[in-house]
Parts: C-alpha cells; structure tokens; sequence
C-alpha cells in the first residue's frame, strides 16, 4: 500500500517499512547523518540527523524514525537547524579538526555536514590531545578525529566477527579500544580495514595511501579481486597508475563491501619487477620470452600430442585458488569439453 | 583460571537465564580474588569464561567505576565530593587526607596501603561527607573520625559505621522501626503483618491486582512519577516470551537516599512488593538490580530472599539480586537491562519501551524499589485506604530524604502533598539562611528560597513551580554557598557520569564543565554564560536518554536565576 509523508511541505510516496531518512535519501533530501550506515543500520548517537515531527514535543532522529502515513517533517526549521549546528560545533570544539591536512578531506561527512550547516570555523574549542596509534601493519588511528559513532566497532563485531574493538572508558573520556586498550599493532587485529572503510571520518586511515592524493584527485575503477574464488567486488582508487587505497564497493554482491587484509591492502605485486608482463618459453638454458599466440600454440599441440599418444586421462588440470569462480568453472569446462578427462582438481583442494 | 574460580564461575552463570548477564559478577569475582584489581590476565580470564572479546571485556571493566584496571592500594579510599558531599565538607576531608597521606587524589601511598580518590555520589547525603573504604562505608565523618579511621586501618583494623541521622515516619508503611535489633528478620516483619499481602494477593486474579493498583493510581517512585498500574497494563496480552520484573535500587541520583533505607532495614517489604507484583504481571523470574556500591544491602537483600524461600512465600518467582559496579546511567531503565546483558550501560533508543522489548528482548517492567514496597499495603488495605493518604492525583506516602544544610539531616516518611516547610521543620530547620532547594535529587531546577515558599511536595505542585519532585532527594542550600561553585560540582557529575554514546550529552557536558571552570576560577567572560545557558537550551529533548536534560535543566536554572552571582565572577 502506498503511503505518503510531507517533507518541508511536499508531499512523498513510499511503500513498506521505511525510516524518515531512507524516505528523504530516496527523493535526494539531504539530511547530515554521522554514526547511521546503511549497512549497519540506525544508532541515534551523533543526534545530527534530526527533524522536527508534527506532534511531536522533542527533536526526532530520521534515521531510526519510522514514517507513518500522513507524517508531517521539518527538515530544516530553526530549531533543527540550532540542534544540528551545536551537534557538529561540538564536534568540531575537541578533536584537531585540521581539514587543510587531513586525509579525508573531500571525503568526509562531518565535513560535509559543516559545509551544508554554514559552520566556518567551530563556535568554541575546548582542546584535549590524544596519541595517535601508528603501530599497526596497515591501519593508522587517529583518536583525536574520531567522533565515537560506533561504526567500526559494529563493523568490527557484527559484520566481519573479528571482535577486536569496542569502546572502552565512558563519557568524554570514551574511546575505541582494540582487545584490552593495546595499540592495534599489538592486538588480534587482521587488519581487514573494514572499520576504516566505515569511518566517517579521518579517524581511521589507510597507511599506504598517506600523503598519496587528495580524495578529489583519484579515478574510481570497479573491479574483482583477484586473490581468491569468492570474487569480491572492489574499487582500485587510482591516481595516475598508481593505486592509493582499495574499498569493497558496499551493497554489491558477494562482499557486500567487505574485503580481508590481501584484498584491500596487497596490491604492491602489481608493481613487483618480478612479475611476468609475457609469456615465457623453457629452452636448453632458460626461459626466453614469447608472444600469447606463440605459447598458447605451443601448450595446445603439447596437449594434442599427449591425447594421441596416451589418452586424455594421461592430462589433468589444476586450477588456482586465485582464479575466480567463473575462471575454475571454464577450466572444468576445458578438462572436460574440450581435453575429454575428469582429471580437475582446485589447489585449495590438493 | 585459578584454582578454585571454576566452580563459582559456574554457579554464577547458573543462576541466570542468559550466561552474558554473569559478566558482572564473573568480573566482580575474579577482581576479588586478585587483590582488588582487575588486571590484564584478569580480563583475558574473565573472556574466556564468559566466551567474550577480551575488548568487551575491558569497556565493561573501564565503563563502570568499581572496576581496577590499574593496581589501588589495600585500601581504597574514596570521598564522595558530589553535590550533597560538598555541602557537608567533603571537600576538607579530601584536603585532609592528602596532608596524612602525603598523597594527591589518584595517588597511592609508597607502603601500597592507602589509594585516595574522589567518587561522585554514594548516596549517603545525610549522612555525609562519607567516605568509602574498600567496599565499606564510613559515614558522618569528621576530621577527627577521619584520623581514627586512617590509624585503626593502619593496624588492621576496621572502626564501626556511625550511621545516625533523622528518622521520622508519619505514614509507617515504608519505614519500620529500625531500633529493634531484629528489624530486618522475616519473623520481626511477619509479626507486623508482613506476607498477609502476598498471601491475599496468591488468591486473587492477576488482573485485579493490576486494576488494584491502576486505581491506587501509584505513581512511580523512581523519578518520572508515571502511573505503575498503567505501566504494567502495556505489557502485550497473549504473548509467548517470559515476562520479567526488575526492581530498580540502583539509588544513583545525588541528593536521593530513600530506597536503602527500605533494603537495609526492612528488605522483606521489597521482596513481598516484588513477589507480589510479578504473580500479578506474570513474571517468574525477577531481578534486584542493587548499585555496586550498597554490597552490605544486597548482601540483607539475598539473606532475606533465602528466608522468605525457605518460609515458601516465593514458590512463584525467583529473585536475582543483581550487583551494579559504579555507574549513575545505569538507573536509566534500559541501560539498566544493558548492565543486566552484561554489557556496557549505555541507554537504548525508545521505541521499542521495555514493556514490548526489554530483558533478552522480553516483554519487562522496571519499577523502582518504593513503588514496589508500597504494592503490599495497595493489595492488602485496597486503593480506597491507600488514597487516603495524599492529595489527589498524589497518593501515597512518600520518603523524603533531606540532606545539606539543615540541622538535623534524615529521612521523613511523609504522604505526598505534604508542605516543604512541614519536612523540613521535621529535619532541624534550615542551618543558616536559605538561598535555594533542590526539592527532586539534583537533575531537578533549582527553587530560589521565595519560589519554595509555601511549596507542597508533590509532583503536580513541583512541576507548576518550574521543577520536579524527582525522587524526593531534598537539598538545601545556605547562603553560605557560591551558585556558580554549585553549578560546577553538578556539571561534573554529569561529565563523569555521561555514557558518552551521544553527542550532545558526552560533548556538551565536557564544554559546559569546562566554561563553567573558568567562569569559577576567574577566567572566564560574559559569552561563556550566554554559550552556558544556549548549549542547556539546545542539548534539553536532544539527547538518546533524559541524562541531557538531567544536567541541561537544573544548570540552566542555576544560570538563570543566579546569574549576577556568575557575572560577579568575570575578571575584565
Ligand atoms: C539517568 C537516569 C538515572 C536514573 N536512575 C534511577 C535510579 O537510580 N533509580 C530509579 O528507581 N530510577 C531511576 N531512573 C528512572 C528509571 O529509568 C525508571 O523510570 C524507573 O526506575 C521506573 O520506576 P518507577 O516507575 O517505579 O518510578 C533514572 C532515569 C535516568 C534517566
Ligand atoms: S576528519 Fe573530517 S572534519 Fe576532521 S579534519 Fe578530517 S576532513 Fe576535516
Ligand atoms: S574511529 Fe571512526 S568509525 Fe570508529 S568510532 Fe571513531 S569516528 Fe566512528
Ligand atoms: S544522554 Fe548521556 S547518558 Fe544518555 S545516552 Fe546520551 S550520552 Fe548516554
Ligand atoms: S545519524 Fe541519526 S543519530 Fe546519528
């Protein structure tokens, strides 16, 4: 059944079970939203995302605010606007917000929700400093950016059940915490990165691209992962043709933007001067470089010359645990359809 | 695992419904065992014994004050400087302490005998400045007292507890009388007509039990003052899931100090409340959830609960006395049953009310432990009888707990609707010249001393003078004492207290505490009050829980109405 809502005024169709937020998002109302994810679903921590509602006395949070037939919101009335300006000011008063120079600038929601909020410079600042923690292999914490939204540690526990952060300390002494409150270099951390992938802001950041490029500056390219079978669905962030971070492209099946520390952090052998760039043909004394017309040739009158003299079983195929499915289920097809053996195996099986 | 810890490992996680819920008290034990410190290895054992992340682990062990993550000296000493402290001269006590000790706050002596700290609010108001030893109380303590106390420690021994204050109970249904030695024995309080209630209660309808109390038209005890019998009437009819009663003794709002006075000295008043309210919600397993603090009570507690079992009066319900580690949120109701699942208390978005999804995702009631201890005489004297006492729309009796500055601080067992004037009369009179009162515990506005004039304590008359009766925490304040010094202590309980999940609270408080700071240490500047009193305005109604409004109103309040006292303070 269609049911519809007044936002600001106009009037909005939607169906099922929807939030306030998801309805505005859907007809490209922004509404600034920090600890709320999609992926992980409504916090109400951060406040920042509240509406006024017609008969309702207090402030409203969209993103857990369920829309009923016939609701009436304000999305941008003073005191939403008063609400939401003190949640970021607030924000902003304690935690070395020094967008010239970090990171995320460009890619940053409490930024963003600044920006859309008119707030130049923050209203008031009451400082306090803490370490950052550069301990870890690939993940770098910033604890002074960090706004507590909870994202990676829902991340941490609920998604990827690594279960290495949680908040630790209470009220505005409150941080996150990997194991018990060691630096991450030192923790059960894999280093999978999805917390930094969740992070709003720079309070978690990916080593490698540091001081690489400007979020602006790079090129997004969708591709596979080509680590293993499952075929994660990714993001190479490229600038030039080096690569600065990798991100699972959330929503997308199978990783639902999840990736494992190979996938979103071991991308150098793409660099290697190791890495074969052509095929190589073993002679007398060594490999020599050929073209793919040329050793394909080659392994192709191999294999008819071992079909004639022994049979088809006498051949039997291997396929790498890098390749994707896709890529192992053609190799079967090649045993079988076109080689004629049921010798086929996978490495991780072997 | 140590010897031996195994066993009561097990038997703690027994006892509940879920294994989460043993965190606590699998924490509390291991930290018992190992010289009052909870330690890394102490944490890694308490993950595996509960199969949580040793991260868990540690944001329960630092989210809650009773944990030691960090080595404390033999003794623990910690001085309540909370609001109602401070008033009785806590703050010399600290002083003091530091000059004996040769040690600042946070310090532990060269010998590891004496930690000293500050701790916010042990709910002793009337009975302050206490101090708190290891986990045992020493209250009414004097600099002399104090100086006892440190030489009989220091040779291993303990000094006894010197509780007196002012007990006074027009209404004696509340309070017993707690100078007979064996006031808090079942057979004392079936002598005086204790369990008849839950006995006529046992052979009555659940429903009319419930219309009972809808139409003793109770309201809650603990702070809001919402009708209990229109609380339990929300529970879903028909529905599969348990039901579950918590009695709330988390007893954490500073001024507020009524409900041990029931636990402690007449414990079988609460368990025959409860009983009888969870045969009438359908609940068959209900939970004390007693604040850290208060071990000796929840010892009485469990020691009462054994008796009453024995004597077969709780056949239909068990009772958990569940153990609090040092949090004022955790009175909250849902961070309550957060604390409960073993984890950090953090309040829960509404909706879903804990009526639909509480305890384990069960339908649940939280009442606190004065609303339940007067069920008894609802049921056994009928809503008629109970509206006697009272004004309309405020029945009942009510305990009030007087602290600050009066002469003869206490607590007064009086019927709703009763004048200020009449409690505090009953408390000695005002010591001095009255500047203000705190009539609701201290998340309520301030009344100035002519808004209080001629005041009836009850929840309509409180909230027509601009503040709440709250939980009946009564503090005065004289003349003696600076607004803005006031408005910091409380500022700080909040900033300490917050959980720190949302912004407005955990931020806002850090900025108001920090302004107010300057403000009483001279540095301050006319904006600072304007920001003051706009950030109140702004964080009121916007934060996950009321804990924003608990410190947004009753700071606003103490701007507003005092506000030459704050600008008195600006040095330019
Ligand atoms: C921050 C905070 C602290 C609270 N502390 C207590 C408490 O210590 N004891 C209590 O009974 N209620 C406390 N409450 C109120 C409870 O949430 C709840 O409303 C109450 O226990 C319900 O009992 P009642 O209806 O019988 O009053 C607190 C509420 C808040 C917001
Ligand atoms: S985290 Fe965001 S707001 Fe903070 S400095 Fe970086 S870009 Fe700016
Ligand atoms: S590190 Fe980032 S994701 Fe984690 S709580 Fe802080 S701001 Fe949120
Ligand atoms: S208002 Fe304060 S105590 Fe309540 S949820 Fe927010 S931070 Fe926690
Ligand atoms: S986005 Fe809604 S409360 Fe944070």
């Amino acid at each position: 059944m269609k049911k519809t809502i007044f936002i600001d005024g106009m009037a909005v169709a939607f169906d099922g079970e929807k939030t306030v937020l998801q309805i505005a998002r859907e007809n490209g109302i922004y509404i600034p939203t920090l600890c709320y994810h999609p992926k992980l679903g409504p916090a109400g921590m951060c406040r920042v995302c509240v509406v006024e509602v017609d008969g309702m006395r207090a402030l409203q949070t969209s993103c857990s605010l369920m829309a009923t037939d016939g609701m009436r919101i304000q999305t941008a009335s003073p005191g939403v606007i008063e609400a939401r300006k003190m949640v970021v000011n607030l924000l902003l008063a304690n935690g070395n917000h020094d967008c010239l120079s970090c990171e995320v600038n460009g890619d940053c929601e409490l930024q963003d929700a600044a920006y859309h909020l008119g707030i130049e410079r923050p209203a008031f600042l009451v400082e306090e400093q803490a370490e950052r923690d550069t301990s870890a292999a690939f993940i770098m914490r910033d604890p002074n950016k960090c706004i507590l939204c909870g994202r990676c540690i829902e991340g941490c526990n609920r998604m990827v059940v690594n279960e290495v952060l949680d908040f630790g300390l209470r009220g505005g002494h409150t941080k996150v915490i990997c194991d018990a409150d060691v630096p991450m270099g030192q923790s059960t951390c894999v280093q999978c990165g999805e917390c930094v992938q969740l992070c709003p802001v720079g309070a978690l950041i990916d080593k490698k691209g540091i001081g690489q490029a400007r979020a602006w500056e790079v090129e997004k390219v969708r591709t596979t992962c080509p680590y293993c079978g499952v075929g994660c669905q990714l993001e190479l962030h490229v600038k030039g043709d080096q690569i600065i971070r990798v991100t699972g492209i959330d929503g997308a099946q199978p990783n639902q933007g999840h990736l494992c520390v190979k996938g979103r952090y071991g991308y150098d052998f793409i660099y290697s001067d190791d890495r074969l760039t052509t095929p190589l043909i073993r002679e007398a004394d060594g490999f020599r470089e050929a073209t793919w017309d040329e050793a394909l040739d080659l392994v192709a009158d191999k294999f008819s010359q071992i079909i004639a003299e022994s049979g088809p079983d006498a051949i039997a195929g291997v396929s790498c645990a890098r390749s994707t499915n896709e890529d192992s289920y053609n190799m079967q097809k090649l045993m079988r359809g076109v080689i004629g053996t049921n010798n086929i195996d996978h490495c991780a099986r072997t | 695992m140590r010897e031996g810890n195994q066993e009561n490992v097990e038997s703690i996680i027994e006892k509940y419904p879920k294994k989460e819920s043993a965190a606590l008290p699998v924490m509390q034990l291991i930290q018992e065992e190992n010289g009052n410190q909870l330690d890394a290895a102490g944490v890694e054992e308490a993950a595996r014994a509960l199969g949580m992340s040793k991260s868990r682990i540690y944001g329960i062990a630092t989210y809650y004050t009773m944990f030691n993550t960090r080595p404390v000296g033999k003794y623990h000493l910690q001085v309540d400087t909370c609001v109602p402290g401070f008033l009785h001269g806590a703050d010399e006590i600290v002083k003091h302490l530091e000059q004996t000790l040769g040690i600042s706050v946070g310090e532990t002596t060269a010998d590891d005998l004496f930690t000293l700290s500050t701790v916010q609010d042990l709910a002793s108001c009337a009975t302050g400045p206490v101090i708190q030893v290891n986990d045992r109380y020493f209250e009414n303590m004097t600099i002399e007292k104090t100086d006892e106390l440190i030489e009989a420690l220091r040779q291993g021994k303990e000094p006894d507890n010197d509780t007196s204050m002012t007990v006074v109970s027009e209404c004696g249904i509340l309070l017993n009388d707690r100078t007979q030695a064996d006031c808090r024995t079942l057979d004392f309080y079936k002598r005086n007509g204790g369990y008849q209630a839950l006995a006529k209660a046992l052979s009555m309808q659940p429903a009319d039990i419930v219309n009972e109390v809808k139409d003793a038209q109770i309201r809650g005890r603990g702070g809001a003052g919402f009708p209990a019998g229109a609380k339990w009437s929300f529970l879903p009819k028909d529905d599969p899931r348990p039901v579950y009663l918590i009695c709330n003794a988390d007893e954490g709002e500073p001024g507020t100090f009524k409900d041990r006075q029931i636990m402690e000295f007449n414990p079988h008043l609460v368990i025959e409340g409860i009983a009888i309210s969870a045969y009438a919600i359908g609940a068959a397993q209900a939970f004390i959830y007693i604040r850290g603090e208060f071990t000796w009570i929840a010892d009485i507690l469990e020691a009462a609960i054994e008796a009453a079992k024995a004597d077969g009066q709780l056949d239909h319900v068990d009772i958990i006395v569940h153990r609090g580690a040092g949090s004022y949120v955790c009175g909250e109701e849902t961070a309550l049953i957060e604390s409960i699942e073993g984890k950090r208390g953090n309040p829960r978005s509404k909706p879903p009310f804990p009526a639909n999804i509480g305890l384990y995702g069960c339908p649940t009631v939280v009442n606190n432990v004065e609303t339940l201890a007067s069920v008894p005489y609802i049921v056994r004297h009928g809503a008629e009888t109970f509206k006697q006492i009272g004004i309309p729309n405020n029945y009942g009796p009510k305990i009030f707990g007087v602290s600050g500055h009066v002469n003869t601080p206490g607590v007064f067992e009086y019927p709703l609707g009763t004048p200020l004037k009449t409690i505090l009369d009953a408390a000695g009179g005002v010591k001095g010249k009255m500047k203000g009162v705190i009539v609701g515990g201290l998340s309520v506005p301030i009344l100035t001393a002519a808004e209080a004039e001629g005041l009836s304590l009850d929840y309509d008359s409180c909230q027509k003078a601009g503040t709440s009766l709250g939980s009946g925490g009564i503090i005065v304040v004289n003349d003696s004492v600076s607004i803005p010094e006031l408005a910091l202590r409380t500022i700080e309980f909040y900033h300490h207290e917050s959980c720190g999940q949302c912004v407005p609270c955990r931020e806002g408080s850090l900025v108001v505490e920090s302004k107010l700071r300057a403000l009483v240490e001279g540095r301050g500047t006319r904006e600072d009050i304007d920001l003051v009193l706009q950030l109140c305005g702004t964080i009121r109604g916007l934060t996950l829980c009321p804990t924003g409004e608990a410190f947004s109103m009753p700071i606003q309040a103490m701007v507003t109405k005092f506000r030459p006292e704050f600008e008195a303070l600006i040095q330019q």
